[in-house]
């Protein structure tokens, strides 16, 4: 099959639309939807600059019944569901100490809940096709936990968690779940950053230098094409070499 | 072959395509069990496709795991859900 439909979630961000615009440039046939959900101009510019082959969907990640309406609408227009690229998140770090209840929930409601909704929500399509490809986007903290982050490092390293058992339950049916974890990459969250802290955060980089979203998305790109049939519950580390 | 004849074999031909099974159609008992000892061996993750493949082509929605273990008892109790849910096949 040379045409793939792509879902890529929290495709208004930064990583998000590296991932978009490198399926757009690498797979000419590739059709990508740009999950979106309080904030959508960029990813509108980005489906305006790609009429033929980008679409901006509505989705809520941490519910259920919005990715039901998403899937659908994407069925609907395609009848079939090829990759799902789970990378909306979000983050709000406090010391557990001091962390408030609903900033746990809410860190744990999109970065894990909404992985679990979306697999769950493209299973069916997938299982039917007998294929399918799975990507989550969880990240270093998984493995490599930083203080300030008990929300973030827990819903990541669940996301990893989710990906290996998952793997394991769809493999015989030509689906992969794959992870990728990436470290401080330039994103709107590094540029959160004061200058301070992106000193220290370099100085813990072998490479010396932050990642490029460009990096993170190649390896999806990659984890997502056919030739990646075989991969499938890793955990990959984009990093520049932390360990 | 009468109608329920007819759906029983479209059921038997469904699990071998879809679970890829190593027996033809006609080897598979109408009381078979499909799960367990003396059964066809199938597991969780066939159950999984077998819910997928019913819904696609009987349009018959498998909502909850206790609903499945009952339906996806054997061939017989399969196309009784079938029937019941879409008359005009029974």
């Amino acid at each position: 099959m040379s045409q793939r439909i792509i879902l890529i979630t929290g495709a208004n961000g930064t990583l998000g639309r590296a991932m978009a615009q490198v399926f757009l440039t690498e797979s000419p046939d590739d059709v990508v939807w740009l999950g979106v959900h309080r904030r959508r101009e960029h990813a509108d510019a980005l489906a305006a600059a790609n009429p033929a082959r980008c679409r901006v969907v509505t989705l809520d990640v941490t519910d259920a019944a919005s990715w039901k309406a998403a899937v659908a609408g994407i069925l609907a227009a395609h009848s079939r569901l090829d990759v799902l690229v789970n990378n909306a998140g979000t983050y709000d770090d406090a010391l557990l100490a001091q962390m408030r209840p609903e900033s746990w929930r809410d860190v744990l409601a999109v970065n894990l809940d909404g992985v679990f909704h979306g697999c769950q929500a493209v299973m069916p399509a997938m299982i039917s096709q007998r294929g399918g490809r799975i990507v989550n986007i969880a990240s270093l903290s998984a493995m490599f936990s930083p203080a300030g982050q008990t929300n973030y490092s827990a819903a990541k390293a669940g996301v990893v968690a989710l990906t290996r058992s998952l793997a394991k339950e769809v493999a015989r049916l030509g689906i992969t779940v794959n992870a990728v974890c990436p470290g401080y990459v330039d994103t709107e969250a590094l540029a959160g950053m004061d200058a301070a802290a992106r000193q220290r955060a370099l100085s813990q980089i072998p490479m010396r230098r932050f990642g490029r979203p460009e990096e993170v998305a190649e390896a999806v790109r990659f984890l997502a094409c056919a030739q990646a049939g075989y991969i499938t519950g890793s955990a990959l580390k984009i990093d520049g070499g932390i360990f | 072959m009468s109608d329920s004849s007819e759906l029983k074999a479209q059921i038997k031909r469904m699990l071998v395509e879809n679970l890829m099974l190593q027996v033809t159609p006609d080897q598979i008992g109408d009381d078979q069990p499909l799960f367990g000892p003396g059964g066809l061996g199938l597991d969780s993750v066939d159950a999984l496709q077998l819910v997928v493949a019913l819904e696609k082509n009987y349009g018959l929605k498998i909502p909850d795991p206790e609903l499945a273990r009952t339906i996806l008892k054997d061939v017989n109790s399969i196309a009784a859900a079938v029937t019941l849910h879409s008359p005009q096949t029974g």
